[in-house]
């Protein structure tokens, strides 16, 4: 009972400071829309194929056209006829207007279909991740043109070697025909991903998310940064020698610790409970789907981060080493954690040392759920795994733990 | 003489402190290290290096005895396991396509690729159709960017030859010529040859003249410490803006702790007090700046740009920085409310503005409103300009969000301080 008094008596102690609403809802809120909107989070009406303006030097011409054409069918790229000028058009993709810009030369149709091997013009900023995922389109779309121009000619030659006359309206029908047949090319690639399904669909899949790397990135992110206020009453109580004074009361040492460490863990518990409900309501990421294995992980996360805080609280002799104390462990731990970005963009010893991490695991185990579409047995081994750093870090907290 | 004495007792003041050591510097070179180690600089002198993708292929095709067993899915599965792309991928053969998926769901592996059993039969029927199937898992992107884009290329090479025979065979047959087998797998076998000495020189595509835009670099250079060198850029302009502010909440804490009256009871003028106190707001800035750019010179070899356009972004950066943190903290009572501002404000200020860094490897990101929002705040017009610098602009480039940073300085300065010789002189 003594243990609920202090936790009582800390929280209120934090919630009349109206800082921590802000470190504890509105920062992660606002960081979520914010990178959820980076990555693709509002306007999905819109084309979301990267623009490439396309100059036709070649006024029109039968192979200039048909390119167009190809560039429209791709995935990854969107034509934008342009007539402006190179220099223009080499401003547009270094202000990163266009993603690229491709430049059918003069003659291109007339000298590609007469046997010459001409290059077509892209200016493109290879370096970029647009750049080079729009080179990759245009490429796609030259050779299946070069392609259909190659069937033409072979098309030709067979004609030829049984004697037959080739003209010029056979090489265009040729041409044709096989620009058509790359529309719809008989042999595909289709795409799909585990656990992802459409509205249509039934069963226990998850809904296709863009907030699902930035909202459990930023709930990973400030639940570390929330515990900064929580471990700065025990720097305060340390300091004002509140601890010491509360020694001479019925009160034990080990009810000081539990009733800090409760504290702490009741307002992560909560900050994480408000945000799976801002994610689920405002942001349409299916927590809901497996309750329990996200209550799991929510508990587990808590108890991990407040063992951290009351370490912190342990370590910090003043309340601006609380706040480095706070803030530098939780830039390390969200951005090796896979916080801030996938895990996978990373290099393999990154990877490997992420995953000794408490919040990739963190990661890992929402993900498996909002994500991955899994369920409760995924939460299993990232709870565990946070539940053993808890009680390590408790631990050593605990053993550190001064009153004076 | 007097308020280089005041600006100077300020600078080590804040020297000692753990929060300017701290967030003025510890934590931007840290996050610049995670970067460096996240991208693999430790790892490669080349740059980027990307964990191998773990591929599970599922080769469901059937020969065909007629044409000698080919197999177009084994042709793709070797091609999956072969040397050439063994930096890339680390593919093995599963046994079904229920056990791949299986896998990739249970997260063992990154990718499973399905070859249907008609896969040899539909490259040589003319009406033959299918598909190979990448399941992949839903966090991952690049892996299965990678094997898609491989698959689509072969399937490209058995599509390409299927469409020139097919082709063929229509104008032999339109032109009442004789269809032999043999003309129409010889029409697609040149396809196929053409289409390998094609992908064979990809990396200079016969195809393509590949030109940088102007300004650009025209070399590629080591991605990682490209990107670390961005991050830098970012890291710096986000804590100058801080180290701004904090060294401006001074004033306050020491209105707050009466050690500001106390010095304006004694003869030095209140002007001096002031200006020693807003040299010294500058002065830190610019050492935050000087470290941080050293630090990622000799660690990062980071490479900066021109002098002219550098110095220019340099400038820019102290002054508006320094500024904004007077400006901000001549509106604030006292430093709990500057605590607020410092945690709270300027750090969403300081994400909007340098959101590029974020945006830098997201395809499709750049442009539109992570273009123009960043411009609404302080942050992003100097992150402009270092952008600019460092991707090797002219000056005459730099030139306007400098003549912007510049404008704004001088607006803010003027501000902040009128409002805090009103409110101590």
């Amino acid at each position: 009972m003594r243990i609920i008094d202090l936790t009582i008596n800390d929280l209120k102690q934090i919630v009349r400071d109206w800082k921590t609403a802000l470190f504890l809802v509105a920062m992660p809120i606002g960081f979520t829309l914010f990178f959820g909107v980076i990555f693709g989070g509002v306007g999905g009406e819109r084309d979301p194929r990267l623009p490439v303006g396309f100059i036709d030097q070649d006024g029109g011409s039968v192979l200039s056209t048909h390119l167009l054409g190809l560039l429209d069918a791709s995935d990854a790229i969107r034509p934008i006829v342009s007539d402006e000028s190179i220099e223009r058009a080499e401003k547009k993709v270094g202000d990163e207007d266009w993603a690229a810009a491709v430049i059918a030369p003069a003659g291109y149709s007339e000298r590609v279909l007469a046997g010459e091997d001409i290059a077509l013009t892209i200016i493109v900023d290879g370096s970029t991740a647009a750049g080079s995922t729009a080179r990759g389109g245009v490429q796609t779309a030259v050779t299946r043109l070069q392609g259909a121009v190659k069937a033409a000619q072979l098309s030709a030659k067979a004609l030829e070697s049984q004697e037959k006359s080739v003209d010029e309206e056979l090489v265009t029908q040729a041409l044709d025909n096989a620009i058509e047949a790359w529309r719809e090319p008989p042999l595909t690639v289709s795409v799909a991903q585990s656990g992802i399904t459409t509205e249509e669909d039934e069963g226990e899949s998850v809904m296709a998310t863009p907030y699902g790397q930035s909202s459990p990135g930023m709930m990973v992110q400030f639940s570390i940064a929330g515990i900064m206020s929580a471990a700065q009453v025990v720097v305060l109580e340390r300091k004002s020698r509140s601890l010491q004074r509360l020694l001479t009361t019925a009160i034990s040492r080990v009810e000081i610790i539990l009733g800090h460490y409760l504290t702490m863990f009741v307002m992560i518990f909560v900050q994480l409970a408000l945000l799976i409900g801002f994610g689920q309501l405002a942001l349409g990421v299916d927590y809901a789907r497996a309750p329990v294995a996200i209550l799991l992980l929510a508990v587990t996360m808590s108890l991990w981060t407040a063992s951290l805080g009351l370490l912190i609280g342990v370590l910090a002799k003043t309340e601006d080493q609380t706040i480095i104390f706070s803030m530098v462990p939780m830039f390390i731990l969200s951005g090796m954690g896979g916080a801030w970005m996938p895990l996978e963009v990373t290099g393999e010893a990154f990877q490997t040392i992420g995953h000794l991490l408490p919040t990739a695991w963190a990661m890992d185990g929402i993900q498996n759920i909002i994500v991955r579409g899994l369920g409760l047995e995924s939460a299993l081994l990232p709870s565990g795994i946070m539940l053993a750093y808890a009680i390590a870090l408790f631990a050593l907290a605990a053993w550190r733990f001064k009153f004076e | 003489m007097k308020i280089l004495d005041i600006a100077l007792k300020d600078i080590l003041r804040s020297l000692r402190n753990y929060f300017f050591l701290g967030f003025g510097l510890g934590v931007p070179i840290l996050m610049g290290v995670i970067f460096y180690f996240a991208f693999g600089g430790l790892a490669s002198e080349d740059g980027f290096e990307i964990a191998q993708v773990e591929v599970l292929i599922v080769n469901r095709d059937e020969p065909l005895a007629e044409y000698d067993g080919f197999s177009a899915g084994k042709i793709l599965a070797d091609f999956l396991q072969s040397e050439e792309l063994a930096g890339l991928l680390a593919a093995t053969e599963a046994a079904s396509a229920a056990d791949a998926r299986a896998a990739v769901d249970n997260q063992e592996a990154d990718v499973a690729v399905i070859i249907p059993a008609d896969l040899s039969t539909a490259a040589f029927d003319p009406q033959g159709k299918a598909e190979v199937e990448i399941y992949h898992d839903p966090t991952l992107t690049i892996g299965p960017g990678i094997v898609t884009s491989i698959v689509t290329q072969f399937m490209d090479t058995l599509v390409g030859s299927k469409i020139a025979a097919g082709v063929a065979y229509d104008q032999l047959t339109a032109q009442g010529a004789t269809v032999d087998a043999m003309v129409l797998q010889n029409v697609a076998t040149q396809y196929g040859e053409w289409s390998a000495t094609l992908a064979e020189s990809q990396g200079a595509s016969p195809l393509l003249d590949i030109r940088s835009p102007a300004g650009k670099k025209e070399e590629e250079g080591n991605m990682a410490l490209e990107m670390v060198g961005g991050v830098m850029t970012g890291m710096m302009v986000f804590y100058a803006f801080y180290t701004g502010a904090a060294s401006a909440m001074g004033i306050l804490q020491e209105e707050q702790d009466g050690t500001l009256p106390r010095l304006l009871t004694t003869p030095t003028p209140p002007s001096a007090i002031l200006g020693g106190k807003l040299v010294s707001v500058f002065a830190l800035v610019i050492v935050q700046v000087l470290v941080l750019m050293a630090f990622s010179s000799l660690i990062f070899k980071t490479e900066w740009g021109a002098p002219g356009p550098l110095s220019m972004a340099i400038v820019g950066l102290v002054v508006l920085a320094a500024s904004f943190g007077i400006f901000i903290m001549s509106w604030l009572r006292d430093s709990k409310q500057a605590g607020v501002v410092i945690g709270g404000v300027m750090t969403v200020l300081g994400m909007v503005g340098i959101s590029s860094v974020f945006t830098a490897n997201v395809p499709g990101a750049e442009g539109g409103i992570t273009e123009i929002l960043p411009l609404f705040v302080p942050q992003g017009w100097a992150m402009r300009a270092w952008r600019l610098a460092i991707e090797g602009s002219t000056a005459g480039d730099v030139l306007p969000p400098f003549g912007v940073m510049l404008v704004l300085a001088a607006a803010f300065f003027a501000i902040g301080v009128l409002r805090f010789k009103k409110r101590f002189v």
